[in-house]
């Protein structure tokens, strides 16, 4: 069993200037190497928490607390964030706006610059990165004139150049196409295979329930889910009163549930269905 | 025929710098009434298309007529007060301080009397559900919520053509519901929606035509059950069928009728 990397004990969080709760009370641990899949609608929580996870909230745009975070064993009550960012990287939506260098390979060392690293170590990191993301083509190329889908990666890339044992990423799909937003799931798929942990807000349900270890569905602050898509994904009634709907397959299972086969977990992937709906199709047809 | 709002002819459009050609010979007719889906991947046309509609782009060569009338012999201006536009990103749209004034930017610019105004706000209000946040600065409003607004301060000017770009981007569930809602009202009395969409689910769900493009060209324009039966076209355009849709072909081998929801999948298999 490996061990936690982030643990929420007793976690609330509210902006500054407002009485609102926006995490309430979030107890939760987070094992090294786990893919985790962050659900639920607007306002519950999600971008909150990736925020409060590196620190920006509440050390760096203010907010007040209560409870802890512990990052690799340090409660950020201590740390006041500091070292977060050498152990957990963040990807933002809208990854265009957090590039500022005029090509792909200049904004990979950008931060690493600003790190201290030294040139050859630079040199190295980018290489890693691009090829890890498809960029090696492209390092040339000002980040401003690639698709959508080569940005995110870029974004990812600037990240994992930093080599963070944590990957967020917060909604930095919604703006691709199938294709590009395959890309994503397959490289951070990719990445966590090597150990690397994943946190990753999206609203694709049925992508994220074929990906991930576990689910966590937050709403209005709360933890609602945190387990197992088999097991979250189970419980229709609860997802729907929370406005988080379940992947097609998993919904079309319950409601045929007398009519299949199933004799321990319901199907949360297309290809984990097609077996348990088989015979059904051979009835119909 | 006179029930057609939009109609384009070998329409070609090279952008001014680097010349990439977006539109290839692009022939299209969209009838009165229609909910149309353009989908195809980034860079395929989509976007470029539509903006000739409401006069954003002109065409290099080839003709776009709007109710019948040449666009270009008329102005964004009018165009755009017959063809609402709502953009992909509502940050990019949004400028006033607070929700009201928003909405009322276009009665406004179109020269409503403040009694119209005020009617087609309430109307607005009230389809909408955002009576209580009126007053508010949209900036600082959930990205749902902003989608909401530009919607509306669309909706507010009663178009002929609602053309919604990538309407779900960003959205959650309750958002989606309300798109739908939306949709399907705005379609109920006789408006042309026109959706840009990467969203299978929701086009599979919301439009009877779907529009495929690919490379500037219109490959396929058929039902949405067609488009998703053709697995090479679907690979070519580099589009995934929605999940309920995949399962229904892989369990059935299907060739026509393909289920497009849920609810369809639970029908067609219930004992």
């Amino acid at each position: 069993m490996s061990k936690p990397i982030i643990e929420l004990k007793n976690y609330s969080y509210r902006y500054d200037n407002t009485d609102e709760i926006m995490l309430k009370n979030l107890t939760l641990s987070i094992n090294e190497g786990e893919f985790i899949g962050v659900v639920g609608c607007n306002k519950a929580g999600k971008s909150t928490l990736c925020k409060c996870l590196v620190g920006i909230q509440p050390f760096v745009t203010g907010g007040a607390w209560d409870g802890e975070i512990i990052i690799d064993g340090k409660s950020m009550n201590e740390t006041k964030g500091e070292g977060v960012s050498e152990i957990i990287g963040i990807v933002f939506q809208d990854a265009e706006s957090q590039f500022t260098q005029p090509t792909v390979e200049d904004e990979m060392a950008f931060a690493m610059c600003n790190f201290g690293f030294d040139r050859e170590t630079i040199r190295e990191r980018i290489l890693y990165a691009a090829k890890a993301c498809g960029l090696e083509d492209l390092l040339g190329r000002s980040p401003f004139r690639l698709s959508g889908g080569q940005q995110q990666r870029l974004a990812v890339g600037c990240i994992l150049a930093l080599q963070p044992r944590v990957l967020i990423l917060d909604e930095s799909t919604s703006q691709l196409d199938p294709v590009g937003r395959d890309d994503i799931f397959r490289l951070v798929g990719e990445l966590n295979k090597q150990g690397k942990t994943v946190i990753m807000v999206d609203h694709n349900i049925e992508k994220i329930a074929e990906c991930v270890d576990k689910v966590l569905v937050l709403h209005d602050g709360n933890l609602v889910a945190f387990d197992d898509p088999h097991k979250v994904f189970a419980d229709k009634e609860r997802m729907n009163s929370h406005s988080v709907r379940l992947p097609q397959v998993t919904d079309a299972a319950i409601a045929l549930r007398d009519q299949l086969d199933i004799a321990a977990d319901l199907p949360v992937s297309l290809e984990e269905a097609v077996p348990v709906f088989q015979k059904l199709g051979q009835e119909v047809v | 025929m006179s029930d057609v709002v939009i109609k384009t002819e070998d329409l070609v459009h090279v952008y001014p710098h680097g010349g990439t050609r977006a539109l290839d010979g692009v022939n299209l007719e969209i009838n009165k009434g229609d909910v149309v889906s353009i989908i195809g991947q980034n860079g395929s046309g989509k976007t470029t298309l539509v903006r000739h509609f409401n006069g954003l782009l002109r065409p290099t060569s080839g003709k776009v007529y709007l109710m019948g009338e040449d666009t270009q012999q008329k102005n964004i201006a009018d165009l755009s007060r017959q063809c609402g536009y709502v953009f992909q990103n509502p940050n990019h749209q949004i400028f006033c301080s607070t929700v009201r004034d928003e909405l009322l930017v276009a009665p406004k610019n179109f020269k409503f009397t403040p009694e119209q105004a005020k009617q087609r706000l309430d109307a607005v209000v009230e389809l909408m559900g955002i009576g209580n946040i009126l007053d508010k600065h949209p900036m600082t409003l959930d990205y749902t919520t902003k989608k909401v607004i530009t919607i509306a301060s669309v909706l507010i000017f009663n178009p002929e053509v609602l053309i919604l770009d990538e309407p779900t981007g960003g959205l959650d569930e309750v958002g989606r519901r309300m798109l739908s809602k939306v949709i399907q009202l705005v379609h109920s009395e006789g408006h042309t929606v026109i959706i840009i969409s990467h969203d299978m689910d929701y086009v599979a769900e919301n439009s009877s035509r779907v529009v495929m493009m690919a490379k500037a060209h219109i490959l396929s324009d058929s039902t949405p059950d067609k488009i998703f039966l053709d697995a090479d076209l679907c690979k070519l355009a580099q589009i995934e069928p929605p999940q309920i849709s995949s399962l229904d072909m892989a369990i059935s081998g299907r060739q026509s009728n393909v289920c497009l929801s849920v609810e369809d999948f639970v029908k067609r298999y219930a004992r």
